[in-house]
């Protein structure tokens, strides 16, 4: 993995700072760029460095070997030394994610749908979690602002959602998409090209997408909109300033309870200690537990902001993914094309006639590399040994594709983000531990989804089908431990993002989720940083009331 | 071949012998396709290097092979399928297939994705009246 020279710290300016970030993914990115015209002193801490595009995997011809390397989705298998280990031995659903800046989106496929307005309402209307204490007209402004920064693609006029705006036209749907789209109109089902986070025109700097087909692996085109690309030169060249290779052990609290900075490692491992008047929190739903429940004082035993709910770590909620994978007689697209290009909603909204609640987003995939290609068929048995080898391949080959289902997964305490007692990462510090569960109403989302899915897909065509469920390396969408709500017994941060406990603590990033929804999360976790910081603005002379 | 095999490699030139033999018998020439086998002099460099990173499950996979009691042509029903010889079946597609000659035989040009990119087609955005006609599909809340 490439990173970047590493800081020196010589020339860091330690004087108390006003506002203090963790973590400079997705949400630390958006938080960054939206506070930095209050010309408030703004430090972000980020424990990795930068990437440099030009070394992104697809650069190489090697590159699918470098997607299981050092640049795999899973950070106990890429170990570099930004990564810090999480113990998930005893969840079904491993976990992905990216350190360094831009968090996940580096790695991320650019899925950019937004919540519906009934993802916010789950409780009033099929009785089951709870409601958020905001709702879709909160938001809207927030997805309208980010939309424009990130420049989204797609078309207007999707009738699973109310009606939004298009920043640029939408992906090809290419040979794969629109041989599975006929197979949806056939059955009357919804389908409709994907909101992506990927530029189909040069925007704002960055040029459009080339079809590479490495979309996991970091986009060496700059078309997908990840947040080093996106707002972090934006709020860098504001002013913010953005410390690399600082890995933040803990946050500490005053007499008065509240936060008073952080101590962390340097790029040279030397422990250092930065205050601040404000600090966010801006980890993943993984990471900012892991601090938090790191950051035990007299005041706070059980963690920081953990007293009132005792919920920091859990209602750790996932996604699970069902994949269902046809294999065509005719060729399509193969890897060429990114990740995104389709999707359906048909089993979006909850139905009393099926045997769970909510729904889920089938999102289209493209085929595979021909590394993969190679793998898929000889593990699945369908490639054998041998003589038949190459014949059997060229069945594979280009025609396989088919879709993913990403299903609500609903907040349940006992699935959690704690800490091992005894992995640590390289700085000494406890490391995650996840246990997860997936739920019964999941399982039954996970297998109608397959048999709606095995079913379009044979309509259009498919001849044979691959199918994974849950998809074991997908704990991508790491959401729920830090969750929003009014009252401080049953969340950890109010209804704008502040800590109930602690009154100069926030939390932006995938944690505050209550619910999941059936779709992926980053354009409401940057769409919930752009609200909370506007909250922080508005509220500056009475921020700690 | 046999300049293929590494003297400065973790692996002994017995174990690289043998290594060779189970890249041929997964993957072999064939020349109706026109392409090579993994046993194939510079695939196989390839593979050899390659296993540095991943030494222990390659050698655990060469340690199976060589404890069966038929020559190693013959032992396909043996080996093919078994988890523990899957870091090395990995290792050897991804050397296989980023051979210039396995590429092209498969129709594609030999190169990386980047710079130079593909060409997707649109496809047929009429195909979403139909979905149009139906109306909203989203649930008031
Ligand atoms: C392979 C993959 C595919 C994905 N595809 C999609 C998709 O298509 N659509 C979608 O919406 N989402 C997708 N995601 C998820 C998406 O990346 C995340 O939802 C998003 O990045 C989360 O934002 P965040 O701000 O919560 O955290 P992150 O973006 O994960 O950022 C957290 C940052 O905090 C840093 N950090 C953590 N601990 C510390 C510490 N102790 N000290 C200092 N820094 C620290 C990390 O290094 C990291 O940079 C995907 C993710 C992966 C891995």
């Amino acid at each position: 993995m490439n990173a970047a020279k590493k800081n020196s710290t010589q020339d860091i300016d330690f004087s108390p700072v006003d506002v203090l970030i963790i973590g400079a993914g997705a949400s630390g990115g958006t938080v960054a760029w939206n506070l930095a015209d209050t010309k408030m002193r703004i430090v972000c801490l980020e424990q990795g460095g930068w990437t440099n595009p030009a070394q992104y995997p697809s650069s190489g011809r090697d590159w699918e070997t470098r997607a299981q390397s050092d640049f795999s989705i899973n950070p106990n298998r890429r170990a570099q030394p930004a990564d810090y280990p999480v113990n998930d031995d005893d969840c079904p659903i491993k976990v992905a994610n990216f350190n360094g800046v831009g968090g996940g989106t580096v790695l991320y496929a650019g899925h950019y749908p937004r919540f519906h307005p009934s993802d916010f309402k789950v409780n009033t209307l099929d009785g089951v979690a709870d409601d958020w204490p905001i709702d879709y007209s909160t938001l809207e402004p927030f997805y309208n602002e980010n939309d424009r920064m990130t420049g989204v693609s797609g078309l207007a006029g999707d009738p699973a959602y109310p009606a939004k705006q298009s920043v640029m036209p939408p992906l090809p749907m290419g040979l794969s998409g629109q041989t599975i789209a006929k197979g949806f109109n056939k059955l009357g089902w919804h389908w409709w090209p994907s909101d992506s986070a990927i530029a189909t025109q040069p925007y704002a700097g960055r040029d459009k997408c080339i079809n590479l087909g490495a979309c996991l692996h970091g986009c060496a085109q700059g078309a997908k909109a990840s947040t080093d690309i996106t707002y972090w030169p934006e709020a860098i060249r504001a002013g913010v300033e953005l410390r690399t290779w600082c890995r933040v052990k803990e946050i500490t609290v005053g007499e008065d309870g509240m936060a008073s900075g952080v101590v962390y490692f340097d790029a040279d491992g030397v422990e250092q200690f930065q205050a601040a008047h404000v600090v966010i929190m801006a980890c993943n739903g993984v990471g900012t537990p892991r601090i938090l429940l790191n950051s035990t004082s007299e005041q706070f035993p059980d963690g920081l902001a953990n007293n009132s709910s005792g919920l920091v770590g859990k209602n750790l909620m996932l996604h699970p993914y069902s994949s269902v994978q046809g294999i065509f007689e005719e060729e399509l697209d193969g890897y060429r094309g990114p990740v995104d290009s389709i999707w359906s909603q048909e089993f979006y909204e909850t139905n009393a006639k099926r045997d769970f609640v909510r729904g889920y987003t089938y999102e289209f995939t493209r085929g595979r590399g021909p590394v993969a290609t190679a793998l898929t068929g000889v593990h699945s048995g369908r490639i054998p040994w041998g003589a038949g080898h190459h014949a059997a391949y060229r069945r594979l080959y280009n025609r396989i594709a088919g879709m993913v289902a990403i299903c609500e997964d609903l907040p349940e305490e006992h699935n959690t983000v704690t800490l091992d007692p005894q992995l640590t990462d390289a700085h000494g510090i406890p490391a995650p531990k996840m246990t997860y569960r997936i739920s019964d109403n999941s399982q039954k989302m996970l297998d109608f989804s397959i048999e709606r899915a095995s079913e379009v897909l044979t309509v259009a065509g498919a001849k044979d089908l691959l199918i994974e469920s849950p998809i074991a390396g997908g704990g991508w969408h790491l959401m729920g431990t830090a969750r929003m709500g009014t009252d401080p017994k049953t969340s950890v941060v109010n209804e704008w993002g502040r800590s109930h406990d602690v009154r100069n603590l926030f939390i932006v990033d995938g944690s505050i989720f209550v619910t999941s929804a059936g779709v992926n999360p980053t354009r409401t976790i940057q769409a919930l940083a752009l609200y909370i910081s506007d909250q922080i603005k508005k509220r500056l002379t009475n921020l700690f009331d | 071949m046999t300049n293929t095999i590494a003297s400065d490699h973790p692996l002994t030139r017995q174990e690289q012998a043998l290594l060779q033999k189970l890249c041929r018998l997964i993957v072999p020439a064939d020349a109706a396709y026109q392409v090579p086998g993994a046993d194939d002099p510079s695939i196989f460099a390839d593979i050899l290097q390659s296993v540095r990173t991943n030494l222990e499950p390659i050698k655990l996979g060469i340690d199976i092979a060589s404890g069966l009691d038929v020559p190693i042509e013959q032992a396909t029903p043996m080996l093919e399928g078994r988890a523990e010889l899957a870091p090395l079946v990995s290792i050897v597609m991804q050397c296989y297939y980023r051979d210039d000659r396995v590429m092209e035989a498969l129709g594609m040009e030999a190169r990386a994705p980047f710079p130079k990119g593909y060409e997707v087609p649109q496809g047929d955005w009429s195909m979403l009246e139909a979905v149009q006609a139906r109306g909203k599909i989203w649930r008031d809340a």
